[in-house]
């Protein structure tokens, strides 16, 4: 019986290995500009493992 | 840290600190909210008295759900641990000094005078005025001067209204233009503007050089119509729409925002949702408006629940759309769980004041477009740099672990510590937090996860 459906996700401990070139987005310039939030941001690096 | 909830259906289970998402039956929901707590042995009673004979359901089948979360938990995808705080303000040290976007005030003027406007009818308080060139370029320059290595560079057409402004738009693009390649930068421009003056010079400019447009709406006619006025009163839906209409039909897939504010007025915003998708935009944004406090339009307490009602109405309008192939987008929805920023990014807030300012017309610095006319907190100028560095150093130190409030909060990693003007606003200071807006944003990304949880199972309900 299958209790539990894990989704796939990006792993946010893998991302400390290679994440952090500040090459993504700033939060809010270019689209709301009035609610913060990072979660719809896209990452712009490649190297970056998910 | 986890988050449970049940929405549409679905019982869904985060998992904060590792990023993952599980959508659960309801034992392994119970047991999952019993897990840290409780002995097995008296979590299986439990179960078993709730449970045992329901749906065919079997002692084993409780112990063996226990153990999934037990192998989950061992595989650091249950119950992981927060060990982020070391790396907070890591992400700003490594690019300390480095600008990334610049929001160009290049008119504080407009055309419409709408009674909730943050920026005071484009004035931000102050004088009217309109950037020149010059100080456009110096602009810039500033922004490419202090962009490091950094190759990819925002730079936000703002206002007031800009196309007030429009011939220094013209000619700060091409100023960028000429330059990008010889300081090996990539410019990303966005254009936000009421539509007013939107005319095919325009749209032909705007489709050619704008990565992105925000073009302001707010849905309805009579609910766009009550705020959004000219000085002599009259709504402005009737002459933009057309050519809100003309300028996305012509931008040939490029990005765009049909950007809506919901207030008091209108806290039904599914309404205004439904009135853009049927005037043909499908790439939406409508957000709680941002005023002071005590303003006829703020939204209240008793808005809440009618406003968190419309974010779940909302992410079931867009699954039944995308199984009927007509797909839209909301700003607040576009969540990649596969993808999405990486872990720095999560803990370091947004970039206001550090890697990203504002520059007003005659070429101040602020944080971000939001604090422009508070004077205290003038970072410096394009001329001189920061020169502010006590105000600077406040916001590079603003990320999730430096308000309370967010180390116990399950959204920390969605929102990485809010927006620092709607804390400031709400409590006098930047690394406060605005409430209202974080309980607004959890409703969000509930829904966000839901939709996302949905789609992936491929069982939108």
């Amino acid at each position: 019986m299958t209790h539990i459906k894990t989704i796939e996700t990006k792993n946010l401990c893998e991302s400390a290995k290679n994440g952090g070139c500040g090459e993504c987005q700033t939060s809010c310039q270019s689209a709301c500009k009035t609610s913060c939030g990072i979660a719809n941001q896209k990452c712009e690096n490649s190297k970056e493992s998910k | 840290m986890i988050h449970q909830y049940k929405l549409n259906g679905y019982n869904i289970v985060l998992d904060i600190c590792s990023g993952s998402v599980h959508a659960v039956d309801d034992v392994a929901f119970d047991i999952i909210a019993l897990y840290e707590n409780s002995a097995k042995q008296d979590i299986l009673a439990q179960m078993s008295e709730k449970y045992l004979g329901k749906d065919g359901i079997t002692e084993s089948d409780i112990e063996e759900c226990y153990n999934q979360i037990t192998e989950l938990k061992n595989a650091k995808k249950l119950f992981t641990p927060d060990t982020f705080e070391p790396m907070a303000g890591e992400l700003k040290r490594k690019t300390s000094g480095v600008v990334k976007a610049l929001c160009l005030h290049i008119a504080h003027t407009c055309n419409l005078n709408c009674a909730y406007c943050f920026a005071s009818q484009g004035k931000y308080h102050g004088d009217r005025a309109i950037m020149s060139f010059e100080t456009g370029k110096r602009a810039l320059d500033f922004l490419v001067e202090n962009s490091g290595t950094r190759r990819n560079l925002e730079v936000d057409f703002f206002g007031g209204e800009p196309l007030m402004n429009f011939d220094v738009v013209k000619q700060l693009v091409a100023y960028a233009r000429s330059i990008e390649k010889e300081k090996n930068k990539n410019f990303r421009f966005t254009l936000t503007t009421n539509g007013v003056l939107i005319d095919d010079d325009v749209i032909d400019f705007a489709n050619r050089e704008m990565s992105n447009v925000v073009l302001s709406l707010d849905g309805r006619k009579e609910i766009h119509d009550r705020f959004r006025v000219d000085y002599a009163g009259n709504g402005s839906w009737d002459k933009i729409v057309p050519k809100f209409q003309k300028l996305v039909n012509a931008r040939g897939g490029k990005d765009y925002y049909m950007r809506g504010t919901f207030t008091h007025a209108n806290p039904d915003f599914l309404k205004d949702i439904e009135t853009m998708l049927n005037l043909g935009f499908n790439e939406l944004s409508m957000e709680p408006v941002v005023c002071a406090s005590g303003d006829p339009s703020e939204l209240t307490e008793e808005d809440f629940p009618i406003v968190c009602e419309q974010y779940e109405s909302l992410a079931k309008l867009m699954l039944k759309r995308e199984r009927e192939g007509k797909h839209f987008t909301f700003y607040h929805y576009m969540i990649d769980l596969t993808g999405g920023p990486c872990i720095y990014k999560r803990i370091s807030g947004c970039g206001s004041g550090t890697e990203y300012m504002a520059v007003t017309p005659w070429g101040d610095l602020y944080p971000c477009h939001q604090f422009v006319g508070e004077e205290k907190f003038k970072l410096g100028d394009i001329w001189n740099g920061v020169t502010n560095t006590e105000t600077q150093n406040e916001f590079a130190e603003c990320n999730v672990y430096a308000r309370s409030e967010c180390r116990d909060c399950w959204a920390r990693l969605y929102c990485s510590g809010g927006c620092a003007a709607n804390a400031y606003h709400a409590t006098g200071s930047v690394k406060g937090i605005y409430e209202y807006g974080c309980r607004l944003f959890r409703k969000r990304m509930e829904c966000a996860i839901m939709a996302e949880v949905a789609k992936m199972l491929g069982n939108e309900e």
